[in-house]
């Protein structure tokens, strides 16, 4: 099994066991992170983020910023950036050359080395990574709350999470992923990135990427894969709630819809910068670093509004050189459903364009908030079934994200306690 | 109302057994099928009734950009509205609908 990541650098974990670990911690500066933090840090030190061992330093950020690669010359498209303000800074007497402990849930999680202490122009920073400075961007916009200084360096993990039901059915760092496709004789895999539950044009879109990854593979033995990575990150109201997500995904699955052997359901855990372009280089890397040899972009990949064409997370490929990724992208165009083919069918050979019925976000998020359960060439009975009874079981009676989602859902993972 | 006014319509989704309700009372030839045979009910809104909904049910929005429809209204609240559909034998039933709020 190759441990070779992103930049062709081993995926290398950093994590400290909690009991050796204490001893080296408890005169540590403690620090408060917030969740976003938390998911990052907990990513860093499972390698999903490799070549990366911690948060940017300047150099890196410059890098990044200004020409999509990271000081050392590996291709890099997103700021990883731990923020505080100098106010804070100055009160903890916070120094270069210090270990600060990050604390999450109120208990330890890392440690963070402070190599560098840096400002950076955050108009700028927004600009080149979102092609726009519009505070309306939700990128540009999570770019403006950071505090006024970032500090760059190396985390340990030091007290691993766990990860909560039905989460931890799901949840596979770099090395458990490679290990598991090992195991299951996939010479190629094809990532699906996804944060909504799946319609039939999801599924085509795997099915598609699936066909097209396997290519000119040998068709007696399985040696291709599909494995749907899910984005667990911060929710916003009207989201899918996540607990849906995994769920329906497996389902694929579970009522053969998919081959047990051709596909996974797994998570990743990352606040989505809406970076279009930029972000679809940065999914690329991460599931790199999984050992997935494929990615499927659909249209308007990682989008918001109107920022970007709907091909430019294609494009961007055009512009980066095969020895730079690890990962061998797959365009797709939309699926739709054809009342004159009678199926659902792909926009790059159904020639009746004008009958097409597109699957809408929103009236497929019309027809699950009625209940009432679409033809199953639209939409897989079970998987309706399940968004209904995660709404029950997990969502406060919405599919979709409400305030009491937000308050009261149960986390992703829990920090243990650790006594120092 | 007349149909020639401009409404603010709350779609609702129609399978077969809601089909089998409306075809019943005669107004199986109202629905739309829109997609892979799945119909919709349009159920008209004035634009005063349309506020009054926003207004009642918070989480309702009207979506003026694709859908040109009042969406997000809870599952219940659109089940009665069928209900009051299927009970007058007519689409024009928001007035009697919303005087209970």
């Amino acid at each position: 099994m190759s441990l070779i990541g992103h930049g062709g650098k081993e995926i290398v974990e950093r994590v400290m066991d909690p009991q050796e670990a204490v001893d080296k911690i408890r005169s540590l500066t403690q620090i408060p992170i917030r969740n976003q933090i938390a998911r990052e840090v907990i990513m860093l030190s499972y390698g999903f983020f490799t070549p990366l061992e911690g948060f940017m330093t300047k150099a890196d950020v410059d890098g990044v910023v200004e020409s999509m690669r990271l000081a050392s010359g590996v291709v890099w498209s997103i700021p990883i950036v731990f923020d505080m303000s100098s106010e804070e800074i100055a009160a903890k007497g916070i120094k270069e050359g210090d270990t600060l402990l990050l604390m999450s849930q109120n208990q330890p999680l890392a440690t963070l080395d402070v190599e560098e202490i840096f400002e950076y122009d955050l108009k700028n920073m927004a600009a080149k990574i979102y092609g726009t400075d519009d505070e309306k961007h939700p990128g540009c916009a999570r770019t403006y709350r950071y505090a006024g200084r970032f500090i760059g360096g190396k985390v340990t993990l030091v007290n691993p999470p766990r990860m909560n039901e039905p989460y931890d059915a799901f949840f596979l760092t770099p090395r458990q992923m490679r290990a598991k496709i090992a195991e299951k004789g996939w010479e190629r895999c094809v990532a699906h990135q996804t944060r909504n539950v799946p319609h039939s044009g999801h599924e085509w879109l795997m099915k598609h990427s699936w066909i097209a990854c396997h290519a000119d593979q040998p068709v007696e033995k399985t040696t291709t894969g599909v494995v749907v990575s899910a984005v667990m990150g911060e929710k916003r109201k009207g989201d899918y709630i996540d607990e849906a997500i995994v769920l329906t995904h497996d389902a694929l699955r579970k009522y053969g819809y998919f081959r047990e052997d051709v596909h996974l359901t797994s998570i990743i855990m990352w606040d989505m910068r809406y970076a279009g372009p930029k972000e679809a280089i940065f999914h690329a890397i991460v599931r790199t670093n999984l050992g997935i040899t494929h990615h499927m972009f659909g249209r308007d990949h990682a989008g918001v509004g109107s920022y970007y064409d709907p091909y430019d997370a294609h494009r961007i490929f055009d512009t980066i050189s095969k020895d730079d990724l690890r990962i061998t992208p797959i365009r797709v165009l939309e699926w739709w459903f054809c009342p004159v083919c009678g199926e659902v069918t792909y926009m790059g050979l159904c020639g009746h364009t004008k009958e097409r019925q597109n699957f809408s976000g929103t009236v497929v998020r019309s027809i699950i908030q009625d209940g009432v359960k679409p033809p199953r060439i639209i939409f897989r009975p079970e998987v309706f079934d399940i968004i209904l009874e995660t709404a029950g079981k997990y969502g406060f009676g919405s599919a979709y994200v409400n305030d009491q989602y937000l308050a009261q859902r149960q986390p992703l993972f829990t920090v243990p306690p650790l006594e120092l | 109302m007349t149909h020639h006014e401009e409404t603010f319509p709350i779609n609702v989704w129609i399978n077969e057994e809601r089909f089998a309700k409306l075809q019943a009372v005669k107004l199986g030839d109202l629905t739309q099928e829109v997609f892979a045979g799945l119909k919709v009910l349009r159920v008209p809104c004035t634009a005063e009734q349309r506020d009054k909904v926003l207004a009642v049910f918070p989480t309702a929005k009207f979506d003026s950009a694709t859908t040109k429809s009042v969406e997000q209204l809870p599952r219940d609240v659109k089940d009665k509205i069928f209900d009051l559909v299927v009970e007058k034998a007519s689409v024009d039933i928001m007035e009697e609908f919303l005087a209970g709020y």
